[in-house]
Protein backbone atom coordinates (compact mmCIF):
# COMPACT_ATOMS: atom_id res chain seq x y z
CA UNK A 1 0.00 0.00 0.00
CA UNK A 2 1.72 3.09 -0.88
CA UNK A 3 0.85 6.82 0.58
CA UNK A 4 0.92 8.51 -2.75
CA UNK A 5 -2.03 9.30 -4.80
CA UNK A 6 -2.00 9.46 -7.80
CA UNK A 7 -2.82 12.51 -9.36
CA UNK A 8 -6.91 12.71 -10.67
CA UNK A 9 -4.62 14.30 -13.50
CA UNK A 10 -2.33 11.24 -14.71
CA UNK A 11 -2.94 9.97 -17.56
CA UNK A 12 -3.88 6.49 -17.11
CA UNK A 13 -1.87 4.65 -19.39
CA UNK A 14 1.29 5.94 -21.44
CA UNK A 15 1.07 5.06 -25.24
CA UNK A 16 3.77 4.71 -27.64
CA UNK A 17 4.53 2.51 -30.82
CA UNK A 18 7.71 0.93 -32.08
CA UNK A 19 9.08 2.72 -35.37
CA UNK A 20 10.49 -0.38 -36.87
CA UNK A 21 10.68 -1.08 -40.16
CA UNK A 22 12.39 -3.08 -42.51
CA UNK A 23 13.65 -4.19 -46.10
CA UNK A 24 14.30 -7.74 -46.81
CA UNK A 25 16.16 -8.66 -50.01
CA UNK A 26 15.64 -11.71 -51.68
CA UNK A 27 19.05 -12.89 -52.51
CA UNK A 28 20.57 -13.81 -55.48
CA UNK A 29 17.95 -17.12 -56.26
CA UNK A 30 15.19 -15.20 -54.65
CA UNK A 31 15.71 -11.91 -56.87
CA UNK A 32 15.53 -14.17 -60.22
CA UNK A 33 12.43 -15.77 -59.36
CA UNK A 34 10.52 -13.23 -58.07
CA UNK A 35 11.87 -11.56 -61.35
CA UNK A 36 10.35 -13.17 -63.68
CA UNK A 37 7.24 -13.09 -61.37
CA UNK A 38 7.17 -9.16 -61.92
CA UNK A 39 8.44 -9.78 -65.62
CA UNK A 40 7.05 -12.47 -67.03
CA UNK A 41 4.15 -14.12 -64.73
CA UNK A 42 6.24 -17.49 -64.59
CA UNK A 43 6.81 -19.79 -61.37
CA UNK A 44 10.57 -20.41 -61.69
CA UNK A 45 12.31 -23.77 -60.23
CA UNK A 46 15.94 -24.85 -60.08
CA UNK A 47 16.96 -28.39 -61.11
CA UNK A 48 19.75 -30.52 -59.45
CA UNK A 49 20.85 -33.23 -61.87
CA UNK A 50 22.66 -35.51 -59.06
CA UNK A 51 19.80 -35.60 -56.74
CA UNK A 52 16.90 -35.66 -59.70
CA UNK A 53 15.39 -33.18 -57.46
CA UNK A 54 13.21 -29.70 -58.31
CA UNK A 55 13.10 -26.67 -56.52
CA UNK A 56 10.60 -24.28 -56.49
CA UNK A 57 11.21 -21.61 -55.65
CA UNK A 58 14.35 -21.96 -57.24
CA UNK A 59 17.21 -21.66 -55.25
CA UNK A 60 21.19 -21.52 -56.10
CA UNK A 61 22.46 -24.47 -53.53
CA UNK A 62 21.19 -28.07 -54.22
CA UNK A 63 19.58 -28.69 -50.14
CA UNK A 64 20.73 -32.04 -50.26
CA UNK A 65 24.12 -32.29 -52.01
CA UNK A 66 25.06 -28.83 -51.57
CA UNK A 67 26.10 -28.33 -55.22
CA UNK A 68 25.39 -24.86 -56.90
CA UNK A 69 22.42 -24.81 -58.99
CA UNK A 70 22.44 -23.36 -62.45
CA UNK A 71 19.97 -25.11 -63.80
CA UNK A 72 16.86 -23.05 -64.13
CA UNK A 73 12.98 -24.16 -65.18
CA UNK A 74 9.81 -22.59 -65.63
CA UNK A 75 7.56 -25.11 -63.07
CA UNK A 76 4.51 -23.37 -65.03
CA UNK A 77 1.16 -21.93 -63.03
CA UNK A 78 -0.24 -25.05 -61.58
CA UNK A 79 0.52 -27.27 -58.81
CA UNK A 80 -1.25 -29.71 -56.39
CA UNK A 81 -2.94 -28.91 -53.29
CA UNK A 82 -0.89 -31.05 -50.74
CA UNK A 83 -2.36 -29.42 -47.59
CA UNK A 84 -4.42 -26.81 -46.88
CA UNK A 85 -6.21 -25.00 -44.02
CA UNK A 86 -8.99 -22.66 -43.06
CA UNK A 87 -8.43 -19.72 -41.53
CA UNK A 88 -11.33 -18.12 -39.87
CA UNK A 89 -9.59 -15.03 -38.29
CA UNK A 90 -8.61 -11.93 -39.92
CA UNK A 91 -5.14 -10.26 -39.51
CA UNK A 92 -6.48 -7.96 -36.78
CA UNK A 93 -8.36 -10.88 -35.11
CA UNK A 94 -11.38 -9.84 -36.54
CA UNK A 95 -13.57 -13.65 -37.47
CA UNK A 96 -14.50 -13.79 -41.18
CA UNK A 97 -17.80 -15.08 -42.06
CA UNK A 98 -16.30 -16.30 -45.01
CA UNK A 99 -12.54 -18.85 -43.89
CA UNK A 100 -9.47 -17.66 -45.79
CA UNK A 101 -8.25 -20.79 -47.44
CA UNK A 102 -4.51 -21.41 -47.34
CA UNK A 103 -2.74 -24.28 -48.59
CA UNK A 104 0.32 -25.64 -49.50
CA UNK A 105 0.51 -26.05 -53.28
CA UNK A 106 3.38 -28.20 -54.49
CA UNK A 107 4.98 -27.43 -57.73
CA UNK A 108 7.81 -30.06 -58.69
CA UNK A 109 9.47 -31.13 -55.89
CA UNK A 110 8.75 -28.14 -53.98
CA UNK A 111 5.90 -25.17 -53.58
CA UNK A 112 4.30 -22.27 -52.85
CA UNK A 113 1.94 -21.02 -49.44
CA UNK A 114 -0.61 -19.16 -51.06
CA UNK A 115 -4.56 -18.51 -50.72
CA UNK A 116 -7.24 -20.73 -52.53
CA UNK A 117 -10.19 -19.25 -54.10
CA UNK A 118 -13.35 -20.05 -56.23
CA UNK A 119 -13.96 -23.24 -54.25
CA UNK A 120 -16.19 -24.62 -51.57
CA UNK A 121 -13.92 -25.64 -48.61
CA UNK A 122 -16.00 -28.78 -48.75
CA UNK A 123 -14.88 -30.03 -52.31
CA UNK A 124 -11.09 -29.64 -51.44
CA UNK A 125 -9.05 -32.69 -52.17
CA UNK A 126 -5.70 -32.94 -51.72
CA UNK A 127 -3.91 -33.83 -55.19
CA UNK A 128 -6.45 -31.66 -56.86
CA UNK A 129 -5.03 -29.19 -59.29
CA UNK A 130 -5.06 -25.63 -58.94
CA UNK A 131 -3.34 -22.80 -61.12
CA UNK A 132 -1.95 -19.60 -60.11
CA UNK A 133 -4.04 -16.28 -60.62
CA UNK A 134 -1.82 -13.61 -61.75
CA UNK A 135 -2.35 -9.82 -60.91
CA UNK A 136 -2.37 -7.75 -64.34
CA UNK A 137 0.89 -7.58 -65.76
CA UNK A 138 1.68 -3.79 -64.69
CA UNK A 139 0.44 -3.70 -60.88
CA UNK A 140 3.08 -6.62 -60.52
CA UNK A 141 5.78 -5.35 -57.47
CA UNK A 142 8.08 -8.38 -57.54
CA UNK A 143 6.22 -9.54 -54.26
CA UNK A 144 4.42 -13.25 -53.56
CA UNK A 145 1.23 -11.17 -53.84
CA UNK A 146 1.98 -10.65 -57.50
CA UNK A 147 -0.03 -13.84 -57.66
CA UNK A 148 -3.71 -12.83 -56.08
CA UNK A 149 -4.24 -16.54 -54.99
CA UNK A 150 -4.62 -20.27 -56.82
CA UNK A 151 -7.68 -21.76 -58.51
CA UNK A 152 -9.43 -25.07 -59.62
CA UNK A 153 -8.64 -25.82 -62.67
CA UNK B 1 38.96 -4.02 -38.37
CA UNK B 2 35.73 -3.69 -41.04
CA UNK B 3 37.99 -0.47 -42.27
CA UNK B 4 40.65 -2.29 -43.26
CA UNK B 5 38.41 -4.76 -45.70
CA UNK B 6 37.77 -3.46 -48.72
CA UNK B 7 36.14 -5.73 -50.67
CA UNK B 8 33.03 -8.21 -48.45
CA UNK B 9 32.16 -11.10 -49.95
CA UNK B 10 28.05 -11.18 -51.51
CA UNK B 11 26.03 -8.25 -53.74
CA UNK B 12 26.62 -4.70 -52.26
CA UNK B 13 23.72 -2.70 -52.47
CA UNK B 14 22.67 1.10 -52.88
CA UNK B 15 20.01 3.22 -51.67
CA UNK B 16 19.45 3.80 -55.56
CA UNK B 17 19.14 -0.01 -56.14
CA UNK B 18 15.87 0.40 -53.91
CA UNK B 19 14.83 3.79 -55.19
CA UNK B 20 15.16 2.96 -59.02
CA UNK B 21 13.97 -0.93 -58.80
CA UNK B 22 17.08 -2.43 -59.53
CA UNK B 23 16.72 -4.78 -56.70
CA UNK B 24 13.28 -6.27 -55.52
CA UNK B 25 12.72 -6.52 -51.59
CA UNK B 26 9.97 -6.80 -49.46
CA UNK B 27 9.54 -3.38 -47.72
CA UNK B 28 7.55 -4.32 -43.90
CA UNK B 29 6.96 -2.21 -40.65
CA UNK B 30 6.32 -3.74 -37.50
CA UNK B 31 2.87 -3.26 -35.45
CA UNK B 32 4.30 -2.65 -32.29
CA UNK B 33 1.88 -0.60 -30.39
CA UNK B 34 2.19 -1.07 -26.73
CA UNK B 35 0.73 1.13 -23.88
CA UNK B 36 1.72 0.30 -19.65
CA UNK B 37 -0.28 1.87 -16.89
CA UNK B 38 1.57 5.05 -15.64
CA UNK B 39 0.67 3.97 -12.29
CA UNK B 40 0.64 6.44 -9.36
CA UNK B 41 3.89 7.68 -9.18
CA UNK B 42 4.95 8.29 -12.84
CA UNK B 43 1.56 8.92 -13.71
CA UNK B 44 1.81 11.99 -11.21
CA UNK B 45 5.32 12.92 -12.35
CA UNK B 46 3.40 13.31 -16.32
CA UNK B 47 1.01 15.16 -14.90
CA UNK B 48 2.70 17.35 -13.05
CA UNK B 49 5.05 17.64 -16.40
CA UNK B 50 1.75 19.46 -17.88
CA UNK B 51 1.75 21.80 -15.29
CA UNK B 52 5.01 22.87 -15.58
CA UNK B 53 6.71 21.17 -12.36
CA UNK B 54 9.10 18.89 -11.90
CA UNK B 55 7.90 15.94 -8.98
CA UNK B 56 10.06 14.18 -6.98
CA UNK B 57 9.09 11.49 -4.05
CA UNK B 58 10.66 11.81 -0.33
CA UNK B 59 11.36 9.22 2.04
CA UNK B 60 11.08 10.17 5.74
CA UNK B 61 12.72 7.58 6.60
CA UNK B 62 16.14 7.79 4.75
CA UNK B 63 15.67 11.37 4.39
CA UNK B 64 15.85 11.56 0.45
CA UNK B 65 14.19 12.88 -2.33
CA UNK B 66 14.27 10.99 -5.58
CA UNK B 67 13.08 12.15 -9.26
CA UNK B 68 11.17 10.80 -11.06
CA UNK B 69 9.31 9.99 -8.36
CA UNK B 70 8.81 5.91 -6.99
CA UNK B 71 6.14 4.52 -5.02
CA UNK B 72 8.37 2.67 -2.44
CA UNK B 73 12.02 3.77 -1.35
CA UNK B 74 14.77 2.19 -3.59
CA UNK B 75 17.11 1.85 0.31
CA UNK B 76 14.72 0.77 2.61
CA UNK B 77 12.00 -0.26 0.75
CA UNK B 78 9.34 1.17 2.72
CA UNK B 79 6.04 3.27 1.23
CA UNK B 80 7.41 6.83 -0.15
CA UNK B 81 5.79 9.46 2.57
CA UNK B 82 4.87 12.45 -0.01
CA UNK B 83 5.41 13.89 -3.00
CA UNK B 84 8.01 17.35 -3.18
CA UNK B 85 7.64 19.56 -6.13
CA UNK B 86 10.94 20.29 -7.16
CA UNK B 87 12.97 23.23 -8.87
CA UNK B 88 13.14 23.55 -12.74
CA UNK B 89 16.92 23.81 -12.01
CA UNK B 90 20.11 21.88 -11.80
CA UNK B 91 23.93 20.77 -12.46
CA UNK B 92 25.27 18.66 -15.48
CA UNK B 93 26.15 15.31 -14.19
CA UNK B 94 27.62 13.71 -16.83
CA UNK B 95 26.75 14.29 -20.76
CA UNK B 96 27.57 13.27 -24.05
CA UNK B 97 28.11 14.61 -27.51
CA UNK B 98 26.29 12.83 -29.82
CA UNK B 99 26.96 12.71 -33.44
CA UNK B 100 24.12 10.26 -34.55
CA UNK B 101 20.49 9.98 -34.03
CA UNK B 102 18.77 7.69 -32.70
CA UNK B 103 17.43 6.37 -35.93
CA UNK B 104 21.45 6.35 -37.16
CA UNK B 105 21.74 9.62 -39.16
CA UNK B 106 24.82 11.17 -38.76
CA UNK B 107 24.36 14.86 -37.94
CA UNK B 108 27.43 17.60 -38.02
CA UNK B 109 25.62 19.54 -34.95
CA UNK B 110 25.44 17.20 -31.88
CA UNK B 111 22.28 16.06 -30.04
CA UNK B 112 23.60 16.42 -26.37
CA UNK B 113 21.80 14.41 -23.56
CA UNK B 114 23.07 14.72 -20.32
CA UNK B 115 21.73 13.79 -16.38
CA UNK B 116 21.10 16.45 -14.93
CA UNK B 117 20.54 16.98 -11.09
CA UNK B 118 17.64 18.52 -9.94
CA UNK B 119 17.70 21.02 -7.21
CA UNK B 120 15.64 20.01 -4.57
CA UNK B 121 16.59 16.25 -5.19
CA UNK B 122 19.18 14.37 -2.97
CA UNK B 123 22.91 14.98 -4.23
CA UNK B 124 23.09 12.64 -7.54
CA UNK B 125 19.86 12.46 -8.24
CA UNK B 126 18.39 13.15 -11.26
CA UNK B 127 16.90 12.84 -14.88
CA UNK B 128 18.30 12.43 -18.41
CA UNK B 129 17.57 15.12 -21.08
CA UNK B 130 19.09 17.29 -23.63
CA UNK B 131 21.31 20.49 -23.41
CA UNK B 132 20.42 23.20 -25.76
CA UNK B 133 21.03 26.83 -26.42
CA UNK B 134 24.65 25.69 -25.63
CA UNK B 135 27.79 25.73 -27.47
CA UNK B 136 28.91 21.84 -27.17
CA UNK B 137 32.52 22.21 -26.73
CA UNK B 138 31.59 24.49 -23.64
CA UNK B 139 29.43 21.98 -21.91
CA UNK B 140 30.60 20.72 -18.45
CA UNK B 141 30.18 18.61 -15.86
CA UNK B 142 29.16 20.87 -12.96
CA UNK B 143 27.44 23.38 -15.27
CA UNK B 144 24.15 24.90 -14.32
CA UNK B 145 21.25 24.13 -15.92
CA UNK B 146 17.30 25.05 -16.45
CA UNK B 147 14.70 23.55 -18.41
CA UNK B 148 13.27 25.61 -21.48
CA UNK B 149 9.17 24.36 -21.56
CA UNK B 150 7.13 24.28 -24.27
CA UNK B 151 4.18 26.51 -24.10
CA UNK B 152 1.66 25.57 -22.02
CA UNK B 153 -0.77 24.21 -24.83
CA UNK B 154 1.42 22.38 -26.78
CA UNK B 155 2.03 19.77 -23.08
CA UNK B 156 1.10 16.36 -23.18
CA UNK B 157 2.21 15.28 -20.16
CA UNK B 158 5.50 13.83 -21.57
CA UNK B 159 9.42 14.17 -20.42
CA UNK B 160 9.37 16.50 -24.07
CA UNK B 161 7.26 18.74 -22.46
CA UNK B 162 10.73 20.03 -21.24
CA UNK B 163 12.09 21.30 -24.90
CA UNK B 164 15.56 20.82 -23.47
CA UNK B 165 18.23 22.20 -20.53
CA UNK B 166 19.91 25.60 -21.22
CA UNK B 167 22.71 26.98 -19.36
CA UNK B 168 22.06 29.49 -16.94
CA UNK B 169 24.84 32.35 -15.57
CA UNK B 170 25.15 33.48 -11.97
CA UNK B 171 22.78 36.16 -12.39
CA UNK B 172 19.67 34.10 -13.73
CA UNK B 173 20.79 31.33 -10.56
CA UNK B 174 17.12 30.92 -8.36
CA UNK B 175 16.97 32.91 -4.97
Amino acid sequence: MSLLNRDPDSPAVWQGDLPVTSRYTFGVAGERFFRALKDEGRILGSYCPKCDFTYVPGRIFCERCLSELDEWLDAGTQGEVHTFTLLYAGYDGSLLEHPHIVAMIRIGDGGLVHLLEGIDPQDITIGMTVEAVFKPANERQGSIEDILHFKPV
Amino acid sequence: MTSKIKNFPGTALSEDDFTQGTVLYNYDQLKGDFAWDTGAAIGSYLAALKKGTLLGAYCATCRKTVIPPRTVCEWCYRPMQHFVPLQDTGTVNTFSLCYVTWDVQRISDPEIPAVIEIDGASPLHGIMHMLGEVDPQAVHIGMRVQAVWKPVEERQGAITDIRYFKPISDQEEPK
